[in-house]
């Protein structure tokens, strides 16, 4: 079996990256379609086509851009042990939600995986005053996402990469079921977004703090409208 | 325009510098500064209350790339302000070079300035950066409007190419309230596409930060909103963490000035005590 070749540390680091994207993450990020619901009802999104656009079109100018740059910074902080400034990532993140129901989203899924964190990696914990701030403040996902990152020795892309497709797959599992769409137009849906889904990751792995911008007002009217929709299988 | 001259050095570096404080029960403009193009007109007193009101102006007509403009407003603690402008806003066309206006607010305890300039009409192929950054001290409040007109979809122009930027912060000392920070780059799919502009021109927010709001009110806002006949406009209201936030998106500048000066209107009448005060620039 000379052809395969593995080093077990790397290894190591891919099954807990595989464990932290996984859709089993008891998170509850199945409970979110982030205004999906409200676009299907609308007719807006109506088809695999129209998600994939809807989905490609936010990972080149939407919000999970600057979401996902923030988890990055997250990470970095707790890999340099700078914990001031997950503080200051995660207020800046709450105050640069969108909506008040996207808010809430990030800050329950966050208050989840902290817990997690906490109860899993005792050892290599985080200081507790941090924890006690962010637990205060309400943590976004995202700074909770780059935490667990950082502690299990993920690196930097592969944690990136990691939070952008267990978005996608969350929320083209969404799309299956509001649509609805087969399992297997699912899984060629995923396929397709691989591309953006790339260049995603090589764009936000270099992006400077002045660039953390997004164009929000297709998410942001679709969300708010959903925070009033009067029938819904989502919370978000 | 002096920029037309060509080169780049004859680009305009406005600059604005207002100071509002109290005396007695009025708010006043102290020395304001002003340099070409910003221009700002003598301070009026429609109404009771104390509030001063007072027009920016642009005396170029409009933004080139290469301008830079530059805007620090200043409120002593207790003062109130209403700031607008004498007519729309205009970014023309670059071939590369940005335009950007650059806004600095800091308001001091209790303060309470209404920043609602008239719209933005960003032409195809400009490229325009615009930063707003609002510190608040304890008790002071911000509402503020923004609306922008991407193309000039009068003459069936769409903004195809070209950046739009717009970064609004709100701190209150080390907090930040409200982020929003906004990019469109013109393209044949951000126009079209749902995520995008949903072929409407014009974007608007308005955001009112400083102060907890219960979703009653949020609902009472919902409740404001009256499109136009056959509109296709789309609009949302949402809680921020201290305030609110109105965002609209369709085509017509009346509909959505209608709606946002019915929130100001709620706003003012529930919780300042007070019916607004149009501006009479906006009357003519």
């Amino acid at each position: 079996m000379s052809n395969f070749q593995s080093s077990s540390q790397a290894d190591g680091a891919l099954l807990r990256l595989l464990q932290l994207a996984s859709p089993a993450l008891p998170v509850g990020a199945y409970s979110y379609s982030e205004g999906l619901e409200t676009l299907v009802s609308q007719g807006v999104i109506g088809t695999a086509a129209d998600l994939e656009q809807w989905l490609s079109q936010e990972l080149r100018w939407g919000a999970i851009r600057v979401d996902a740059a923030v988890m990055l910074r997250s990470f970095e902080a707790v890999r340099t042990q700078n914990w001031a400034q997950v503080t200051d990532w995660n207020r800046w993140l709450s105050a640069a939600r969108e909506t008040e129901e996207l808010r809430s989203q990030h800050w329950q899924m966050g208050r989840s995986l902290l817990h997690l964190l906490l109860e899993t990696q005792a050892a290599v914990s985080l200081p507790p005053t941090l924890v006690q701030t962010l637990e205060l403040e309400s943590c976004n996902y995202a700074i909770a996402f780059g935490a667990m990152a950082a502690t299990w020795e993920i690196t930097a892309p592969a944690a990136l990469l990691g939070y952008l497709q267990s978005w996608a797959t969350n929320l083209v599992n969404a799309g299956v079921k509001l649509i609805p769409l087969g399992q297997t137009v699912g899984q060629q849906l995923l396929l397709s977004l691989h591309s953006p889904l790339l260049q995603a990751q090589a764009d936000l792995l270099h992006l400077a703090d002045s660039d953390l911008e997004s164009w929000s007002w297709g998410l942001s009217l679709a969300s708010m409208a959903h925070e009033t929709q009067y029938s819904r299988l989502f919370r978000s | 325009m002096s920029a037309a001259n060509g080169a780049a050095s004859a680009s305009w570096q406005g600059k604005l510098h207002l100071n509002y404080g109290v005396t007695g029960d009025q708010t006043r403009l102290r020395a304001p500064f002003a340099q070409a193009p910003l221009k700002i007109q003598r301070p009026f007193y429609p109404e009771a209350g104390g509030v001063c009101h007072s027009i920016l102006l642009h005396t170029a007509g409009g933004m080139v790339g290469g301008d830079r403009l530059s805007i620090d407003v200043n409120l002593a603690p207790e003062s109130k302000a209403l700031l607008t402008s004498a007519a729309a806003a205009k970014i023309y066309g670059s071939i590369g070079t940005e335009a950007s206006q650059n806004i600095q607010i800091h308001l001091g305890a209790n303060a309470r300035l209404e920043w609602l300039p008239q719209e933005t009409i960003v032409f195809n192929q400009a490229q325009f950066r615009q930063t707003l950054r609002v510190t608040l001290d304890p008790g002071a409040q911000w509402l503020g409007w923004d609306i922008v007109r991407l193309g000039r979809s009068a003459r069936g122009e769409e903004f195809q190419s070209g950046n739009w930027r717009s970064h609004t912060e709100i701190w209150q000392g080390n907090r930040p309230l409200w982020i929003d920070r906004q990019r469109l780059s013109g393209s044949t799919e951000t126009v079209a596409s749902p995520h995008g502009l949903a072929h409407s021109a014009l974007v608007g927010s308005l955001a009112w930060v400083g102060m907890a709001v219960t979703p009653d009110f949020v609902e009472a806002i919902r409740t404001q909103w009256h499109p136009d006949p056959g509109s296709s406009a789309e609009i949302g209201v949402t809680r921020l963490q201290q305030g609110l936030l109105c965002r609209y998106r369709g085509c017509s500048t009346l509909e959505v000035q209608r709606w946002f000066r019915a929130v100001w209107q709620q706003i003012r009448t529930e919780c300042w005590g007070r019916d607004i005060c149009l501006p009479r620039v906006w009357q003519r």
